[in-house]
């Protein structure tokens, strides 16, 4: 038995020995080295360039938009970035030239040699100066995407309320911080192109490069390197590196390798959306939510890119894991002149999450209720209908979610305990330190729809197989990448389980376009559900085929595949790799693809948005122990501990993983992640600037893993990816409110931020 | 980062031959922790890089009881807090290096990089140069984001914070520091050695481009009692927000002499000599120590978004005179 082992990593030997090779390991014959010159205004058009004369350009390999074959854009929703500015620019680091050398030395050279004046414009730089539409800087209002959703009848429901609270929430950037920095290598051929570097999604590169280029699908081949990380910051933003280390290559005729340094990543690439989201709420006295009223402004950045998709997970996710009757929810996506945000672990769900919850808590405490008996009053259920008016009809965790954490961290109990503490506190007149310290527990309850958003999965039908190779093992074939999750690995587990072979038989083919199918993006907690499901279904297929063969050689109508071997009752007539190798040599070859289908049960409408809007979701509750120095605001998370419904856990300790890294990238989003920004340019780029939790920041962890099986999921599986870094953020903020009494709209809780609160408790007492 | 021609002499008077006459010319490496970002950076783009590390006479800590203590510029952090004797006498300044993590910069970085480290101004480390200006020489930072900038000394043209954690114990503690250059050899007052620069070319002590630090001299602290006090946003691979570091020698609960300097909180470290008026001659209490850390921030003006740092300067100062009082452990 392969699933729900802990197995070795099938990626780790070669990462943990150093043999593994990312991009920037490869070295190739003739190759130049790339380097992208970046716009250093926000908003603008360029007057001039000029090379200095006295520079030897001859060495210098330049591309600007007229050396692009295709069209001058990148390829994904709309085809509004532009692959090299060739006059406007609406965001600082906004890519306009390309030069390429032989060494780096003289990269660097050329670039000082490079002057490019602009006419500034006024940029738009908020959320509130694109809605106050003072510059307009797209359409004809600066919004890019509005989605409404709701059901029942609002005005109705806050009629019947007896209390309505409403609240506002923002949110920060936040970067990926993967490890490892984008970085591609394009090797040019003739009428053709090659990539490899690091990358989330081979076939959304092999779509830009085909258009870019005019070239055929076998004409351009995309390989996937390991990869150090990606966290949704290799979705999209690799088709654009890809793209200019292309243009470089096909220009010199050479192999040119791009890859960014931290300061450049960071300040180039997308991050995390911002938001405003304001919530209305009407409940009657004993909890009930009979009204919900919630508007969400995301800031896309300067151009669309996955901006819309985005929008829409978080309007769907924007009600959380509650009940109601009468909900209207407007999302709009507006455009500022500050780097294009795009996909992040969460996608728009982490945003909603700190909203919705934080939400809950003003409700409780204006209510004088207890913020978990809220909760369960309004909770989401097996058989209850969610905001789109989908019926939750399976592997529904919610109740078994919320009571293991708040069991495991004996919340009630320490909850008292905290209240009961701070009102017994009296100035202290000790000299003990310890006197200005307080602590406080906080909660969080939520949801994450796993794989694409409504009707994507049945658009997509992501496609995987299974071939048999020379030895007789199995090899699967997908486009889904390894990014440190575990992919190669469970999916190792899922093939070895269907075909009762060992997992260390299966082997995992490289994702290169020209070997694998395409099974989709690696993205939305989709690779285990989705594709693990289609590799689930292949393997079935190779092994009805085998059932088949094996029955006919033997002239034995019952067999059975067991332990590798192929049995009639209790008598092995042969084993799994033998047979498989003599098919192959009989047939020539034994490979079987299968897609995706959407379970029939599942409705989704476009036009009303509304319908089934996942095929299913996977449940989260968190309970934070913060301890808070009163006199320094400094906030020390003492212990989180999670209780997550993921399905079925594969690969248990690699789920545990997903868990605790969400969940302390979540902590960095609550307590310490700010980008910040001068004039349109980042000016904590570095990574001794922005700062994110290191190990000894971390908190002590318990994670609960529960499985509520879902009947379309590999083995019961659903989503783990995103789920966890939901959770943190509210349930520290909710730990931060018992102990110090301060209520955080705003994330991160830093210090300033924190005085700011507390002193407004203070001097709310003693008016 | 830009090429460079490397230098590795064994003796301080081949290290300064070796050193320009301009901050352009070479700079010194010690364990690197600090110059190579920069350097990657192109925040200092040196033509050459003099590594000292070879040079033996850096190196060591000696000293007794009595005479104090001589640390070589090349100790690591790491050594400082291995030897025997700190713990014990020099309390404030063990506090101060045990901020410093994560353990890889505790055994490269040495005390002497640690002194002369370049600021963290984000606008400095982003390329506006060391006072963070437009290239119109329009400032940056006053209506910038200066939420970790200073709020005291803060009316000239440096803005940032001296980023040392070690120099204010140190300058509490009455340090002295050898210098060698191309003149020979000098000492200075540490507390006299750090300087506000008011242009953009200037650095932020006081050597010269071809002068080294050599030493450290501390004198005997045995009979006094010392702490520094943190305030961090985060445990690890980042600089406080603001610490205080105090010497206080005590008969009994009474302050007799008081040494107090807080870091991070202007562009040199910044000794307050209102805090030392404010608890000497007194017993040390919650109220005397609130006092103290009341008068060090007297003269705090915040600039706009770090106010908040005037609180924290307060009660840096207040916990560390409480901590030396108790004898420094907490
Ligand atoms: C993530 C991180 C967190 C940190 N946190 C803290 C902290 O909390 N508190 C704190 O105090 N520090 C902190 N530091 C700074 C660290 O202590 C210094 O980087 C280190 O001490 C510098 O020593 P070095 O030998 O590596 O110096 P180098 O990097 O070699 O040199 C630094 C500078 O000093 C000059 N220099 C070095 N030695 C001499 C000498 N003998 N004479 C003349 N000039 C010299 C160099 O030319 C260079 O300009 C942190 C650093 C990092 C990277």
């Amino acid at each position: 038995m392969a699933v729900g082992k802990n197995i070795l990593r099938k990626d780790g030997y070669e990462k943990l020995t150093g043999a593994a090779r990312y991009v920037d390991d490869v070295t190739l014959e003739g190759m130049l080295y790339g380097k992208t010159i970046r716009s250093r205004i926000a908003r603008g058009r360029i007057k001039s360039i000029a090379y200095d004369a006295a520079f030897d350009w001859s060495q210098i390999v330049i591309a600007d938009y007229r050396d692009i074959p295709g069209k001058n854009y990148v390829a994904l929703i709309e085809d509004d970035q532009p692959l090299l500015a060739e006059n406007e620019i609406r965001h600082y680091a906004e890519p306009i030239l390309l030069i390429a050398a032989a060494n780096k030395d003289l990269l660097e050279a050329a670039a000082h040699h490079i002057h490019i004046e602009y006419e500034q414009w006024s940029p738009v730089l908020s959320i509130e100066d694109a809605l106050a539409c003072r510059e307009i800087i797209y359409g004809t209002d600066n919004i890019f995407k509005r989605f409404l959703i709701g059901r029942g009848d609002v005005e109705e429901g806050f009629a019947q309320a007896e209390r309505i609270i409403e609240g506002e929430y923002r949110v920060p950037h936040q970067e990926q911080l993967y490890i490892e920095p984008q970085g591609m290598i394009a090797i040019p051929g003739n009428e053709a192109m090659t990539l490899m570097g690091s990358m989330q999604c081979p076939y959304y590169i092999h779509k830009a490069i085909k258009q870019l280029f005019h070239l055929n699908d076998e004409q351009v081949v995309v390989i996937q390197m390991t990869t150090g990380g990606g966290f949704g910051g290799k979705e999209e933003y690799p088709s654009v590196i890809a793209a200019h280390a292309a243009l470089l290559a096909h220009k010199a005729q050479r192999p040119v390798k791009l890859i960014y340094d931290r300061a450049e990543d960071i300040a180039a690439t997308p991050k995390r959306h911002p938001g405003v989201i304001r919530h209305r709420t009407g409940v009657r006295r004993d909890g009930r939510m009979v009204a919900s009223e919630i508007d969400l402004v995301f800031d896309g950045g300067a151009y669309v890119t996955l901006t819309p998709v985005v929008l829409s997970r978080g309007v769907i996710h924007a009600l959380g894991p509650y009940a109601c009757d009468n909900v209207r929810i407007q999302a709009r996506a507006i455009a500022t002149n500050t780097p294009p945000n795009g996909a992040f672990r969460g996608f728009g769900a982490p945003q909603v999450a700190f909203a919705y919850e934080m939400q809950m808590e003003k409700i409780a405490a204006e209510l004088g209720m207890d913020s978990l008996e809220l909760r369960r009053i309004n909770m989401l259920r097996e058989g209850d209908t969610t905001a789109t008016g989908q019926t939750l009809i399976w592997s529904v965790g919610s109740e078994e979610v919320l009571n293991e954490a708040v069991e495991r961290a004996n919340y009630q109990a320490q909850r008292l305990a905290f209240s009961q503490s701070h009102s017994s506190i009296q100035t202290s007149t000790t000299n003990h330190v310890e006197a200005h310290k307080r602590r406080g527990i906080g909660l969080s309850f939520f949801l994450h729809g796993a794989g694409f958003t409504g009707s994507g999965e049945a658009k997509m039908k992501a496609q995987a197989g299974i071939e048999i190779m020379a030895n007789g093992h199995p090899r699967v074939l997908s486009g889904s990448t390894e990014i440190g999750q575990g992919t190669r690995t469970i999916f190792s587990q899922i093939v070895a389980e269907e075909l009762s072979l060992d997992f260390s038989a299966v082997e995992i083919e490289e994702p290169d376009t020209s070997r694998v199918p395409d099974s989709g993006p690696t993205v939305a907690s989709r690779t285990c559900m989705v594709v693990g499901r289609v590799v689930q279904m292949a393997a079935r297929e190779v092994k009805a085929k085998l059932l088949h063969f094996v029955a006919e050689r033997f002239a034995a109508p019952e067999v059975e595949l067991r332990e590798g071997k192929f049995m009639v009752a209790e008598k092995a007539l042969a084993d799994f790799q033998e047979m498989a190798c003599e098919y192959v040599n009989l047939f020539g070859e034994l490979r079987c693809f299968a897609h995706y289908a959407s379970p029939p049960e599942i409705e989704w409408n476009e036009e009303t948005y509304s319908g089934d809007a996942y095929p299913v979701y996977s449940w989260g509750a968190e309970v934070a122990e913060v301890e808070v120095d009163m006199d320094t605001y400094e906030v020390t998370v003492v212990r989180l501990t999670t209780a997550q419904d993921i399905g079925r856990a594969i690969h248990p300790l690699l789920a545990a993983g997903q868990i605790e890294g969400g969940t302390l990238q979540a902590v960095g989003y609550g307590l310490l992640e700010e980008l910040v920004w001068d004039q349109g340019r980042i000016i904590n780029n570095r990574l001794t600037n922005y700062i994110i939790p290191t190990a000894l920041d971390a908190p002590d962890m318990e994670t609960i893993i529960v499985e509520k099986a879902y009947p379309h999921g590999p083995f019961g599986a659903k989503g783990v990816g995103e789920l966890p870094i939901n959770g943190a953020a509210p349930a520290i903020a909710a730990a931060v409110f018992q102990a110090t009494g301060a209520f955080l709209s705003e994330i991160p809780i830093t210090p300033e931020r924190l005085q700011a609160a507390i002193e407004k408790v203070t001097t709310d007492e003693h008016r | 980062m830009n090429a460079f021609e490397y230098a590795s002499p064994t003796t301080k008077e081949q290290a300064v031959k070796l050193l320009g006459n301009s901050w352009t010319e070479a700079e010194v490496l010690a364990g690197g922790t600090d110059l190579l970002s920069l350097m990657k950076d192109h925040i200092v783009e040196p033509k050459r890089l003099v590594n000292i590390k070879s040079i033996k006479e850096l190196g060591g800590i000696a000293g007794t009881a009595k005479s104090g203590l001589r640390i070589g510029a090349l100790v690591t952090i790491q050594e400082l807090l291995d030897h025997p004797r700190m713990r014990k006498e020099y309390a404030a300044l063990v506090q101060a290096a045990e901020g410093i993590s994560s353990p890889q910069i505790r055994n490269m970085g040495t005390i002497g990089g640690d002194l002369c480290q370049r600021p963290r101004c984000w606008y400095y480390r982003a390329g506006f140069g060391l006072l963070g200006t437009q290239e119109s020489g329009e400032p940056l930072v006053p209506n910038g984001d200066n939420r970790y900038h200073a709020i005291l000394g803060n009316s000239g043209a440096a803005l940032f914070v001296n980023p040392s954690s070690l120099a204010p114990a140190l300058i509490a503690m009455n340090a002295r520091v050898k210098i060698y250059g191309a003149k020979g050899q000098r000492e200075v007052a540490l507390e006299k050695f750090f300087t506000a620069p008011t242009t953009g070319s200037q650095r932020e002590y006081d050597l010269q481009p071809n002068e080294l630090v050599t030493e450290i001299i501390v004198p005997p602290l045995a009979r006094a009692k010392s702490a520094t006090y943190e305030v961090r946003q985060k445990e690890a691979l980042d600089w406080p927000l603001t610490t205080a570091s105090v010497v206080l020698t005590m008969t009994g609960n009474t302050v007799k002499a008081a040494r107090i300097v807080l870091g991070h909180v202007a562009p040199t470290p910044w000794r307050s000599t209102e805090a030392e008026a404010a608890i000497v001659g007194k017993a040390v209490s919650e109220a005397t120590a609130e006092a103290a850390g009341k008068a060090a921030v007297e003269k705090a003006k915040a600039l706009s978004k770090n106010g908040y740092k005037i609180q924290l300067a307060k009660v840096a100062v207040k916990r560390a005179i409480l901590l030396a009082a108790k004898g420094g452990t907490r």
